[in-house]
């Protein structure tokens, strides 16, 4: 149980920090972009030009 | 259409999980302890029924405003709430910690010192990194949140990590409740860090990326609900070593902060006790070697000393 809950743990934060190193690639630096963890639609784009991200629902 | 469907039913399912957690986390007691999850899962619950709402409202043609208006509401209260949300689970992760090294008070003072000091650096640093020359208005807006929820993600993954390998030595168990709500911020975290990366290469992907964020938060949220609804071990007895660092630390950061007392020297004036002090001090003195002066005797030594 130990070894399987610190398995998960050390997987969980191996993951979170590959990613964090992928959203700093400078290829990416300047779309990245993160939402709430929800399944509610994201609105990504600024009031008056669209509304994107609303249809998804 | 199923996509559609399989949404709103995650939709659904989430706001009445976080509301089912609340409830228990009422329920129990809890929420003293857990101030800060409790207005995290509040603020999710009210922005969630709110943003369902405001979409129906914005597919349908509800009220007499334009869908460029409900959008606009729409997008500040998403964005207001993610904020909101980011600082509630900054300080969710200090409770955390505050809750987790309760027994050894030292380290848990000079911990939180720390933390406070690591968050606030992280903070400040995030947001000013959001500052770009063509980012602007609500661009500078979203850009500063999600600076935001990646720093908070990072020192939340960081708090995890220690939880977990501190669990035993601070007395706890896989099935307590601080573990229980470090493991669903710590899966939280990280599905943030992972949908950061995927959105960054695979921008047209969020709708598919809302399907996994749905079960995600399905799956936090009925894990902290098990967690506070379930009967939690109480936490073992702490047996130290008399050498352990640890105890030694503890002893050390206690002493650490402190405020002095403070003694006087020299320069004490008779009239700055009361009567019954002097009186008390008169008698005390009665029984030693040379006797304590009455105030007459005092007053003649002092108006002899000046003289002199």
């Amino acid at each position: 149980m130990k070894i399987i809950v610190r398995s998960f743990v050390i997987a969980l934060a191996v993951t979170g920090a590959i990613a964090t190193s992928y959203a700093k690639a400078p290829s990416a630096a300047s779309k990245v972009t993160i939402s709430k963890t929800s399944a509610m639609p994201v609105p990504t784009c600024a009031p008056g030009s669209g509304s994107c991200g609303m249809d998804g629902w | 259409m199923a996509s559609f469907s399989l949404l709103s039913l995650l939709g659904y399912l989430e706001t009445a999980l976080c509301a089912a957690a609340l409830c228990v986390l009422i329920f129990k007691k809890q929420w003293r302890d857990y101030a800060a999850l409790s207005c995290f899962l509040a603020v999710r619950m009210v922005s969630n029924v709110a943003l369902t709402y405001l979409h129906y409202a914005w597919g349908h043609s509800l009220w007499s405003l334009s869908r460029d208006t409900v959008y606009s509401l729409y997008f500040y209260v998403y964005w207001a709430t993610f904020a909101v949300e980011a600082v509630l689970t900054l300080l969710i992760v200090y409770g955390v910690f505050r809750l987790a090294m309760a027994p050894l008070k030292g380290l848990q003072t000079l911990g939180m010192l720390v933390f406070k000091w690591a968050a606030g650096i992280s903070v400040a640093v995030a947001l000013g990194s959001a500052f770009a020359p063509n980012v602007k208005g609500t661009a500078l807006v979203i850009a500063a949140v999600s600076q935001l929820q990646r720093t908070q993600s990072i020192l939340t993954l960081c708090l995890l990590l220690f939880v977990c390998f501190a669990v035993r030595p601070m007395g706890l168990s896989y099935s307590s409740r601080i573990f229980g709500v470090s493991l669903g911020l710590g899966i939280m975290s990280t599905n943030d860090l992972v949908q950061s990366a995927w959105l960054a290469f695979n921008p047209k992907m969020a709708t598919a990326y809302n399907l996994i964020n749905g079960v995600v938060v399905c799956v936090i949220m009925a894990t902290w609900t098990a967690y506070f609804a379930l009967p939690e071990p109480k936490r073992r007895l702490i047996v130290l070593p008399t050498t352990s660092p640890f105890l030694r630390w503890n002893q050390i950061s206690q002493a650490l902060g402190d405020s002095p007392g403070f003694v006087a020297v020299g320069g004490v004036p008779p009239d700055l006790f009361a009567p019954a002090e002097l009186e008390v001090m008169r008698r005390a003195s009665l029984k030693m070697v040379t006797p304590f002066p009455s105030m007459g005797e005092r007053s003649i030594a002092a108006s002899a000393s000046r003289a002199i």
